[in-house]
């Protein structure tokens, strides 16, 4: 062991480039960006550290690997009664993949961050080190051994993603308006994650009881603790804490909280949506598998979840007029085929195995096998998706860095001014619309193949459902490409449209493209990590009585892609994805098709109930208007009336009985003579009367 | 041999007078005088029992509380003093400051 042991550093190095930055950065100076340098520098050194402990745990350095025995190590914490919590770091395939892309694309985020938030002067200290806590979040929930643990970081997450939207929640470069619009979105992601969050916890301790006291991975995912445990509790735990993913990866209905986070700085979006948080919604679902599929309903309530948000999302974003905003649906949607592609694998497996006496039973090995490609595929478009929608954030940043507004209607024709820019967003909104040999196009598809599969493997109810959500997953390819390459040609195609409001500054500095190009590379080629027997590395495996990450067969070579290409239902996305870019092309750049004749020029009932995003945010204020104020209302006449009273009237009673009492001090030392001998007087009498009654003392 | 009735007679007598002066006497110098009058009814209760039932402890009481009443006096007086000094009074009507 060289690397292992330390793997305990990956997340601390953050840590302490964040304290280090919070407390000293205004000392650091603004040559080295108010410890922007030392922040990059501990990023990058956690991804060394995360690549070595990778390489290391798969037997390609050192001696033998354990891959795909999880490695462990943890200690005591604390105990309570009887159960002891304990603290340490779990390693297997799936934590070292989001140790690697969360570190790796917040290495390429924060470098790219010197170049956009150079001009925010000593303010880049407190971005600087709350990114840095950011990523600590992340990677702690990434290498954590218990799902105590997790949450703790989960909630760090939580915290940073509070703060760094609210970063510009005053002295906005663009007024107060845009500064309160920014407190509010913070708020807004806090308390709907939030409610998210309850519902986890909820489940936490659900499943601590249901374990006997035991969160710990090694423990809690043994196939043999799951089987002997109480079944319905278990379901119960899952669903809470798909409660919290809801939350978090901000699925249907609380997927709200998302757009509204666009007002925060661009790279941070980048880093939220790329890097961390809504990623650690699709890795606790990974995680949580073997809890997960224990109940086929469990496992089909996330998919038909991930569909219906795919598609919903997806259409929010067909009409947008903000940059961001488009992206930020499409996050939504492309995080909906996560848990699609999740929810349809682990339904498969679902189906083929029972817990029958204590033991988890395979019916059907061969269901079981494919439902694992779920898994893959659901992690691969993790992957991707972190990659291309990185890279698209990074260069919505960059155009918005140079033209001052995110309003697509004030770009266009940017091709010309920042060429460096618009090629490498075009390899991303290739990769997001899945074209062919893009890294987007390969998850998709298998996302897409994991459902049709699910769809005739299963019967009546189920298989209604899932042809339903193969539907939706193909329209929303269609709509992917369409609403991508819209915004692709409405900031870059045409005319500059910026008049008299603007104007573009040009291309971003240097620390700014090249982040920008090394992720194009990452989200073109990113897909081909499929030839290397990525299906047979990640993937989900029940084997000797227990579940294991990873371990499978790996087919390296070309296998995947043949079978990708002689299959036909991959040509109908192909199709559609061309039709659609070519739908957009005639729409933003010949203007040969009037969008407006759609939608009667953006005044059909369609159009507007889309442009208020479904009227959710009404939806939310009417909530907490009606609802929650009335039972503040009520509230506030409780605490009041009933409790403000009874302690006033306690407090008013005491008072009140102190003063009359205090009139027994008069001071006059007659009356306390007079008082002592009456008393006396009263005990001797009474002691005599007593005597006299029980018969005398002897 | 005197009965042992007079003397607790005797001692119930003084302590009532030095009860009365206690609660009645306005001067605060007579209020004190009266508990040394109590306090002596207590100690001829205590000797006539000592030597009516012919042991010493009675008398070992007593000396006692002579010196608890010496000490007693001392520390009375000085306070009487010094409120005379401040007060220009002894009456305990007029001293009553320590109230509410």
């Amino acid at each position: 062991m060289m690397f292992m042991q330390y793997v305990w550093l990956i997340p601390l190095i953050p840590a302490l480039c964040f304290a280090i930055v919070g407390f000293f950065g205004n000392k650091m100076g603004h040559k080295m960006h108010e410890g922007g340098f030392l922040v990059i520098a501990g990023t990058a050194a956690s991804f060394i550290l995360a690549l070595l402990v990778t390489l290391e745990y798969t037997g390609l350095i050192g001696e033998g690997g354990y891959y795909p025995d999880a490695y462990s190590y943890s200690i005591d914490w604390f105990s309570l009664g009887g159960y002891t919590i304990t603290i340490g770091y779990y390693i297997d395939i799936l934590s070292c993949l989001m140790m690697l892309f969360a570190s790796f694309i917040s290495t390429m985020i924060f470098t790219y961050s010197l170049g956009y938030m150079h001009d925010q002067g000593v303010r880049q200290r407190r971005y600087f080190a709350e990114v840095a806590l950011f990523l600590t979040g992340m990677l702690g929930l990434a290498v954590s051994s218990t799902l105590l643990e997790m949450f703790i970081f989960w909630e760090v997450m939580g915290l940073c993603s509070y703060l760094l939207i609210g970063f510009w929640s005053f002295n906005h470069p663009e007024g107060d308006d845009k500064a309160d619009n920014a407190a509010s979105a913070a708020k807004k992601a806090f308390l709907v994650t939030r409610l998210g969050d309850v519902c986890l916890m909820g489940g936490l301790f659900v499943l601590f009881f249901a374990m006997d006291g035991h969160l710990e991975y090694s423990y809690v995912f043994n196939a043999h603790n799951l089987a002997a445990a109480n079944q319905d509790m278990l379901f119960l735990a899952a669903l809470l804490i798909f409660g919290g993913v809801i939350g978090k990866s901000a699925q249907f209905p609380l997927l709200d909280w998302l757009p509204d986070a666009m007002a925060g700085p661009t790279t941070v979006s980048a880093l939220i949506h790329a890097a961390t948080m809504v990623k650690a919604g699709v890795y606790l679902v990974a995680r949580c598998y073997p809890l997960f599929i224990l109940e086929p309903n469990m496992m089909l309530f996330v998919a038909v979840i991930g569909g219906f948000t795919a598609f919903f999302a997806a259409t929010m974003a067909m009409n947008n007029m903000n940059i961001k905003k488009v992206l930020a649906y499409s996050t939504l949607s492309q995080l909906g085929y996560m848990f699609l592609s999740l929810g349809a694998g682990g339904y498969l497996m679902a189906t083929s195995m029972h817990v029958d006496g204590g033991a988890v039973v395979i019916d059907n090995m061969h269901l079981f096998t494919a439902g694992a490609l779920g898994y893959s595929a659901g992690c691969l478009h993790m992957v991707n998706h972190a990659f291309f929608k990185a890279l698209l954030f990074l260069c919505s940043g960059s155009v918005i860095h140079a033209n001052g507004t995110e309003d697509m209607r004030l770009m266009g024709g940017l091709l010309k001014l920042m060429p460096k820019t618009a090629i490498t967003m075009l390899v991303g909104t290739l990769s997001i619309a899945g074209f062919p040999l893009f890294a987007g196009f390969f998850s998709k598809d298998l996302v897409l193949d994991v459902v049709f599969e699910v769809f005739e493997e299963t019967a009546d109810f189920a298989q209604v459902i899932f042809v339903i959500l193969w539907v939706l997953g193909i329209v929303t390819a269609f709509m992917t490409a369409f609403y991508m390459f819209r915004l692709w040609f409405m900031t870059f195609m045409g005319n500059y449209r910026g008049g008299a409001h603007g104007h573009c500054h040009g291309e971003s500095p240097a620390n700014m493209t090249v982040p920008l190009m090394i992720l194009a590379v990452f989200a073109f080629a990113a897909g081909f990590i499929l030839f290397l027997g990525w299906e047979g590395v990640m993937t989900f495996r029940f084997q000797f009585g227990n579940f294991y990450v990873g371990g499978g067969e790996r087919e390296i070579g070309l296998d995947v892609l043949i079978e990708l290409f002689t299959n036909a239902k991959t040509y109908i996305t192909i199709v559609l994805v061309f039709v659609a870019i070519g739908l957009a092309y005639l729409m933003y750049v010949k203007k040969s098709i009037n969008p407006g004749k759609f939608n009667k020029n953006g005044q059909s009932a369609l159009y507007r109930t889309i442009s208020n995003r479904y009227y959710f945010p009404e939806l939310y204020n009417q909530l907490s208007w009606k609802l929650g104020y009335g039972i503040a209302k009520g509230v506030d006449f409780f605490d009041k009336q009933v409790i403000d009273g009874s302690v006033n009237g306690l407090s008013n009673s005491v008072v009140g009985g102190g003063d009359l009492m205090s009139k027994a001090q008069s001071g006059n030392l007659h009356t306390y003579a007079a008082v002592v001998l009456g008393g006396v007087v009263v005990l001797f009498v009474a002691a005599v009367v007593l005597f006299a009654q029980l018969g005398g003392l002897f | 041999m005197i009965a042992l009735e007079y003397f607790l007679a005797f001692g119930a007598i003084l302590f009532v007078i030095g009860a009365y002066g206690v609660m009645a006497k306005p001067n605060t110098l007579i209020v004190l005088m009266c508990t040394e009058l109590m306090l002596n009814a207590a100690n001829i209760n205590f000797v006539a029992f000592s030597a009516f039932m012919g042991d010493v402890y009675g008398q070992v009481m007593v000396i006692m509380t002579i010196s608890i009443a010496a000490a007693e006096v001392a520390v009375g007086i000085a306070i009487l003093l010094n409120a005379y000094k401040v007060r220009k009074t002894t009456s305990a009507d007029d001293l009553t400051s320590m109230r509410w």
